[in-house]
């Protein structure tokens, strides 16, 4: 991407060290209430993710990829029955923050957020540069004039003409959009951006443009990336690390160079198994029966139903166990 | 019938949408489809690849009898369509949309839902449209029919949706089927399952199917030939397995390039992307519509003059002065 001027964005830590950890998830519960009882949408979560790393939450539609993304930004709708567990952020435990604290340090400055369809959602009568402006002049108060410099810097990181900062989101392509939504993402400088599908919606070409763009951030800028999608070809673009839920539950977080060759977890198997490929040939399967209800999950592995591998041991649930090589998986096959 | 003749010929077809301004005055055209020809046999399952605004949509509506084509002709079965004959044609062609959800009337049930075709249509008796109802249904695996046919739309999965989908556009033995994106806004466990429902469809009944996708990774999975689209044009058409080893065209190849397979070695290295974005179709560039975004460009030539089709390999056709 040699057509990327890129400018200095702000701090860059010299090395990067993997070992750091910039987020940890503990224990995170996110059940929301429904006339039909409570949804158990994100159960018993723990993860933790080093700085400057990307993490690819992986899973169908319904697990609980993206009410684990807004539990973590604290972006809930009404109906909440229970939101428990541990949230720390460099250091900080964000669960102890009370909203409006919340808002003000940490969503933009420390989180930003690319939520699904985002570039749908840009203001029909503000101009394009202003939106991506607008969280520097909002949250860090800083003034007109330098917040558009600013912006104009952000624009060309994620490959935007300088020029389209005047037009609205009606004269922009939607690959324009999207990147210009990202630029928003980026403008605050923040430790940690949550993508939410940001290449689903958007042609090959387009997408393969956007990928590339954000490689070359994280490359260059003190970012860590968790990327939420159920596209796992294109999640390979961008991953260090997988985290696969099913039904509420991680069933497996693993290094993305053994993940992608082989998986641990009979779901992650048998996702991967799903997964069309281009350039050789495998006979494809899929996985028969449906994901389980969240509002009376079955007891025991969540899986075992639909899994081809299921023994007696199944109907008590499994712990994570630790993988040679690194990572864990949900299954009782992993114990010894 | 012949088995093996054709079934659908299209011959320079062109569709363009006229520009309005003020709701009156001509402001030019749209040329959403410029000059497509093919043959598809009885039988013969295609698919277009093709990006959003490439035209594939378009394609599909003119052989629905949708859109009137601007130029060029349709036969389907050896019959010139034309507008009178549009309800004869609908008949023989089913239609499988994209959106499953929305393609289906909330507050029909899937009994319903089948039956509407054959009451359009004036098709059988009663007791045969319910037989014909759970023929279809269990021929996409709806089982046990019974339990089915008094759901509603919403009471069902994706996956299923779009068998019902699949059904509704079987039930009235189509001799064509014409799949727009079937399974792209599916989970990837369910797509197989679809794809492979389509499939099987298809050589029961002997069945033409054209498939509409921007995906070409799915392709090779479903048919043998296939045509990628872009700017409204047909630029190269040959053998799936033919054009992942061999892809001519440029534009072909940077398609390839793009699509990833998992593998944690992509993230390790940038992907080669020509810049740019698709041309406007109002105002198509000059000679190969590829020509601005081409690395391979040849001044004079790709510029100017509009390429036609070669055939650099025996049934590899491509649009491209390369080829010459």
């Amino acid at each position: 991407m040699a057509d990327h001027a890129l400018t200095n964005l702000g701090p860059v830590t010299e090395t990067p060290s993997s070992s750091e950890t910039l987020l940890k998830v503990k224990d995170l519960r996110l059940y929301f209430r429904t006339t039909k009882g409570v949804v158990q949408a994100v159960d018993n979560v723990s993860f933790s993710l080093g700085r400057r790393r990307s993490l690819a939450i992986l899973g169908e539609s319904g697990c609980g990829k993206t009410s684990l993304a807004r539990a973590i930004l604290r972006l809930l709708p009404r109906n909440v029955h229970t939101f428990s567990g541990e949230i720390v952020l460099d250091g900080v435990d964000l669960m102890k923050m009370n909203d409006e604290w919340f808002r003000r340090e940490i969503r933009w400055r420390k989180i930003s957020f690319v939520p699904q369809a985002a570039m749908n959602a840009l203001n029909p009568v503000l101009r394009v540069g202003y939106q991506i402006a607008e969280p520097l002049i909002v949250h860090l108060g800083v003034s007109r004039e330098e917040a558009y410099k600013r912006a104009e810097e952000v624009a060309r990181v994620v490959g935007l003409p300088v020029d389209f900062l005047n037009r609205y989101a009606f004269e922009l392509s939607g690959g324009m959009r999207q990147r210009a939504i990202i630029a928003m993402a980026l403008i605050t400088n923040p430790p940690l951006i949550i993508l939410d599908e940001p290449t689903s919606a958007l042609d090959v070409l387009t997408q393969a443009n956007i990928m590339n763009s954000l490689k070359d951030i994280k490359r260059k800028f003190d970012v860590t990336y968790i990327l939420i999608t159920h596209d796992i070809a294109t999640s390979s673009e961008l991953a260090d690390e997988v985290l696969v839920m099913y039904a509420g539950h991680v069933v497996e977080h693993s290094p993305a160079e053994r993940f992608y060759k082989t998986p641990m977890h009979p779901y992650a198997q048998k996702l991967m198994a799903s997964v069309p490929t281009l350039r050789e040939d495998k006979q494809l399967e899929f996985i028969p029966g449906q994901p389980p209800s969240l509002i009376n999950p079955p007891k025991g592995c969540r899986f075992a139903p639909r899994c081809p591998k299921r023994f007696e041991r199944c109907a008590e649930e499994p712990p994570l166990f630790a993988l040679d090589g690194g990572g864990v998986a949900k299954c009782w096959l992993m114990a010894r | 019938m012949l088995e093996n003749g054709v079934l659908l010929s299209v011959k320079g077809l062109h569709t363009w949408y006229e520009l309005r301004k003020f709701g009156f005055i001509r402001a030019g055209y749209v040329r959403a489809l410029d000059g497509v020809s093919f043959d598809l046999r009885y039988g013969e399952a295609l698919t277009i690849v093709g990006e959003s605004g490439s035209g594939k949509t378009t394609l599909l509506k003119t052989i629905l009898g949708l859109v009137p084509p601007t130029k060029g002709t349709l036969e389907f079965a050896g019959r010139q369509v034309d507008a009178k004959n549009l309800d004869w044609l609908r008949r023989q062609v089913g239609y499988v949309q994209q959106d499953p959800y929305g393609a289906l009337p909330p507050f029909m049930n899937v009994r319903r839902i089948l039956l509407e075709p054959m009451l359009i249509n004036k098709v059988g008796r009663p007791a045969e449209r319910e037989a014909r109802i759970r023929e279809v249904l269990e021929e996409v695996r709806l089982v046990p029919v019974e339990d089915f046919l008094p759901k509603f739309p919403h009471m069902l999965s994706g996956g299923q949706q779009q068998r019902l989908v699949i059904a509704r556009a079987l039930v009235l033995r189509p001799k064509l089927i014409v799949a727009d994106e079937p399974v792209s806004m599916l989970d990837a466990s369910v797509r197989v399952e679809i794809l492979d429902l389509l499939r099987r469809v298809q050589r029961a009944h002997n069945l033409g199917v054209i498939y509409i996708t921007h995906d070409l990774s799915t392709v090779r999975y479903f048919s043998e030939r296939v045509f990628i689209m872009y700017a409204a044009k047909v630029v190269e058409k040959a053998d799936v397995r033919e054009i992942v080893k061999n892809p001519l065209h440029p534009y072909t190849r940077a398609l390839l390039a793009a699509i990833p397979d998992p593998d944690y070695e992509n993230s390790l290295r940038f992907k080669d992307v020509p810049p740019g974005e698709p041309p406007s179709l109002v105002n198509p560039p000059p000679g190969c519509r590829f020509h601005p975004r081409c690395t391979q460009m040849i001044p004079g030539v790709c510029d100017r003059e509009v390429p036609p089709e070669f055939e650099p390999a025996p049934g590899h056709f491509v649009s491209c002065w390369l080829y010459k």
